[in-house]
């Protein structure tokens, strides 16, 4: 009887497994064909930044994300046969931890550390050159010009960004400005942002020469403020004293609902556009912006514009958002964790195992896989991060893509069928302490373009 | 506290009493330990020993640990020694750190030359952030000086930029001895490049391309490494020979990494070129293990040169005016002077850790001068103990140590033991939340149990075993 009942159980689920598994998404990535089998052995992925920080806001989905995605492909037999795992340090936002980090990596698993995941810029320009003396290569969620390119900006090194360089982005919304003159009748752009490396990346004579020439005057001089300010009323104010009609920040979570905060504080909101970095266009920002409404009785956030370089979770048509969104629910992931970091890191995972499928089949063995494979293996790349989230290609010596698009940021209605007007129709739900929160979603108002290279010499 | 003597152990003259060390014992565990240190880069794993004793981080932890030391003993002259107080200890390091990399950048100045004088000019800088010590003392101090660490960021950002390009990192060179007299001299035209090796990592090859004189324009020089691109003229050891009328006429290459070279002449479209080729030979510090026995056999001079200051007049003057400043001016002490003083050698250690900082590091940009490394630095002297000579060296060691290799070290079984603990709480958020948690905690229960510092515990200890088998 009991072997009857255990070959009805086997032939349930032979049966229904094909039915359960169209639930769940293909694996949207057209990756390789291994032709290694790598059975038995461990591809570890090496990563360190600020988890507890200034940016933990951003960066604590990356963990989740990575232990989702390794989750995922070890439960599929891993990659090639190989077990993924990883390694990961909190550096806090402190320079000299993540130079203890790099140190403790490189002594610990010297053999194995090809590739390093970094998340910081100033990270990024810390290591740049004992990257390439160790001949690691370095995939940045981030990227300044020094990190990427050296201090001329013309030496291509061996970090590799995974998204278009902050003063190009810059470029990129100045045409936006330009080209929608309705919307920014005699644009003037202010920066208010952080005092940091990430933080004036954006502030580059060539970009603002750039959109001069485009029509579109940039404020020389930024104002700043540190991530851990509260007040910052004198900054936007003194932007807005300077002829400011739009304000751009580099800053993320905190600091672009900060200064939405203060222009609404202002009576502002409706005459001073906002706009910013692609880390701007977060979750952390739409949450964090409920703090204070504006006029409309909507999130001071609403409306601000920023860079939108990969899909995003409300492009449902996507198959690599169809993927993530199931993975982040099938793994009972919190909707702060629905962010750009998530969905990034499955992009970055992707492609890191895709790279070392390329890396592998190049030199026959995980072990015979070296940094300067890796490097060639990602120079040589023009490839669609989980079959479209972003695209990884890096041309004629570039560190950084070049696609970009810019978005709106804005809260849904009731249906879900677009953006709210009001808190009336505005979608609002329970985050399980009886309180109500508006839904923050993002709008794309262009398609993907290049963006104009704007780096010294170019 | 008393210095004392093991029983049976009797002073007999003055210079036995002003010793440092009290006993050939004491002198032969000092000079144990300081040849330890010598000898830890040699049996680590990259060492030229091969001996693999300890991890090659370690290395890279003695010397950073090093560097903060001497930040941190000047901040003891003027905390512990003089009762003075500075939170803007981090932007003198930044002076330091800055003004060595401009010497080195701007003016050509060696490592050598860059040290002394990045450290007097941190030294003139705190003089002047050490004059409201006039006036002021305990928390307004603290606010007075205070404004160094908000004022001096913002010079380097803002009008010095030019020089300090902002809040770009600045490369810095690795510090260099030589070079020494040319080896090889070669010649090299538009249609012949010259190929060559490089790259021992102690003695590097100086590459030095002159092109021949000519009227009219030059034609572009190029160096290839062995990557296979043109090392860029913004690279760290590349400098640009320009004649008077600043056009490129020669370069000068120190190549500190492995691999084949190649000299390479662009033509112009007019006369074949040819250039002249020399290289020479140098002894560099690039290497971590190279730069450690840069900083740490100094981080030891100034400890000992820090211990010493006590033991003078001016040292006396500093402890009077921190016991009792009145009581000092009464015995006839200039108190300003002396303040003044102890700002200066306070500052010129910062300025020598930050110039360290810079050479070592190799690049420099300001966030690594924050307010809160000002504050951690005070918090490494009251660990270590303020006013003990090796409070500095306890407290950094200690808080370095806990931050880079205990936390690192636990978090692994902590990420593993607390969710099961902690069901409650998300994986991730106890993640990232084990430095701070750990590290707080281990801050809160050490000053519990040891308010003096560690120094002060070091010292009972060493009384407790001088004075064996007696407790008192």
């Amino acid at each position: 009887m009991k072997k009857l009942i255990l070959l009805f159980t086997l032939a349930f689920i032979m049966v229904a497994a094909p039915g359960l598994a169209q639930d769940m998404p293909a694996y949207p990535s057209d990756l390789t064909e291994c032709e290694v089998d790598l059975t038995g052995e461990t591809l570890t992925l090496y990563h360190f930044g600020d988890l507890s920080g200034t940016y933990a806001f951003i960066t604590q989905p990356i963990v989740s994300a990575l232990a989702d995605g390794i989750a995922y492909w070890n439960g599929r037999g891993g990659v090639c046969g190989a077990e993924l795992q990883q390694i990961y340090e909190d550096t806090g936002g402190n320079l000299e931890a993540a130079q203890s980090a790099y140190d403790r990596f490189t002594s610990e698993h010297g053999e194995s550390l090809d590739l390093l995941l970094l998340y910081s810029s100033s990270d990024g320009e810390l290591l740049r050159e004992q990257l390439a003396e160790d001949e690691i290569v370095g995939l940045i969620a981030a990227g300044s010009i020094e990190s990427l390119y050296g201090e001329d900006g013309q030496t291509p090194g061996w970090l590799f960004a995974t998204n278009p360089l902050y003063i190009n982005q810059f470029g990129s919304f100045c045409e936006f400005v330009a080209a929608n003159p309705e919307a920014f009748p005699d644009p003037v752009i202010g920066h208010v942002t952080w005092p940091t490396a990430f933080g004036l990346s954006g502030t580059e004579p060539a970009a603002d020469a750039y959109c001069t020439g485009l029509g579109v005057e940039v404020l020389d001089e930024p104002q700043t403020f540190l991530p851990t300010d509260t007040d910052i009323l004198t900054q936007v104010q003194n932007a807005i004293d300077a002829g400011a009609t739009i304000i751009y920040t580099n800053t993320l979570a905190t600091g672009p609902a900060l200064i939405a905060s203060t222009l609404v504080d202002l009576g502002m909101e409706g005459e001073i556009a906002l706009a910013g970095v692609n880390w701007v266009m977060d979750t952390s920002v739409g949450l964090l912006g409920q703090r204070s409404l504006g006029a409309k009785g909507l999130p001071s956030v609403n409306g601000m514009y920023g860079s939108m370089p990969f899909r995003w979770w409300t492009e449902a048509g996507e198959a690599s958002i169809q993927f993530v969104t199931m993975q982040h629910a099938a793994n009972q992931r919190s909707p702060v964790e629905q962010n750009i970091a998530y969905l990034v890191t499955w992009g970055m995972l992707d492609t890191v195992v895709e790279l070392h499928i390329r890396a592998v089949n190049e030199a026959g063995s995980l072990a015979a896989v070296e940094g300067a494979g890796l490097r060639a293996a990602i120079e040589n790349i023009d490839y669609e991060a989980l079959g479209g989230l972003y695209r990884f290609a890096y041309p004629d010596g570039m560190r950084d893509t070049s696609e970009n698009r810019i978005a709106r940021m804005a809260y849904a209605n009731a249906d879900m069928s677009g953006p709210a007007t009001s808190p009336a129709d505005a979608l609002l739900i329970d985050p399980g302490d009886g309180s109500r929160m508006f839904v923050p979603i993002i709008i794309p108002l262009t398609g993907f373009e290049t963006v104009p290279n704007l780096r010294a010499g170019e | 506290m008393t210095n004392i003597n093991p029983a049976g152990v009797f002073d007999t003259r003055y210079e036995q009493d002003m010793a440092i060390d009290r006993t050939p014992r004491g002198k032969m565990w000092k000079n144990l330990a300081f040849l330890a240190l010598l000898l830890a880069p040699l049996v680590s794993v990259s060492g030229p020993l091969g001996i693999g004793l300890i991890g090659d981080q370690y290395v890279g932890l003695i010397a950073r640990i090093a560097i903060f030391v001497i930040a941190v003993q000047g901040l003891n002259i003027l905390v512990g020694y003089t009762g003075q107080i500075s939170l803007g200890h981090a932007a003198f390091m930044a002076v330091g750190a800055y003004g060595s990399a401009i010497l080195a950048r701007e003016l050509g100045f060696s490592f050598w030359l860059a040290l002394p004088a990045s450290a007097l000019l941190t030294g003139a800088v705190g003089l002047i952030f050490g004059l409201p010590s006039l006036r002021v003392k305990g928390f307004y101090l603290a606010m007075a000086t205070l404004a160094a660490q908000f004022i001096i960021p913002w010079a380097l950002r803002y009008p010095l930029e030019d020089l300090t390009g902002g809040t770009r990192p600045l490369n810095v060179p690795a510090p260099m001895i030589g070079p020494f007299g040319a080896y090889a001299s070669d010649t090299v035209s538009d249609d012949q490049p010259l190929r060559f090796q490089a790259g021992d990592p102690y003695f590097v090859d100086v590459i030095s391309v002159r092109l021949a004189a000519r009227d009219g324009a030059y034609p572009t020089i190029e160096l290839i490494n062995a990557h296979g691109s043109a090392v860029p003229a913004g690279d760290i050891g590349m400098t640009l020979i320009k004649d008077a009328a600043g056009q490129v006429v020669g370069l000068s290459y120190v190549a500190s990494k492995a691999g084949e070279y190649r000299v390479a002449i662009i033509p112009d479209g007019s006369a074949s070129f040819r250039a002249i080729v020399s290289r020479s030979k140098a002894l560099s510090f690039a290497s971590s293990i190279a730069m450690y026995y840069l900083i740490v056999p100094l981080a030891v001079l100034l400890m000992f040169l820090a211990r010493n200051i006590i033991r003078t007049r001016t040292g006396r003057a500093f402890i009077s005016i921190r016991d009792n400043d009145l009581a000092a001016e009464l015995l006839g002490i200039n108190v300003f002077a002396y303040k003044l003083r102890a700002f200066f050698l306070s500052a010129v250690y910062a300025g020598m850790a930050g110039c360290l900082l810079a050479f070592e590091r190799n690049s420099l940009s300001l966030d690594m001068f924050q307010l809160d490394v000002s504050i951690e630095m005070l918090a490494m002297l009251i660990i270590g103990g303020a006013g003990f000579p090796l409070g500095a060296m306890f407290g950094t060691a200690f808080i370095r140590v806990l931050q880079e290799a205990f936390i690192p070290m636990i978090r692994p079984g902590l990420t593993e033991i607390l969710p099961a603990l902690l069901p409650f709480v998300d994986r991730v958020n106890i993640a990232s939340a084990i430095n701070p948690i750990v590290f707080g905690g281990v801050l809160i229960i050490f000053l519990a149990l040891e308010p003096r510092g560690i120094a002060h515990r070091w010292e009972t200890l060493k009384a407790a075993w001088k004075i064996r088998p007696y407790s008192y």
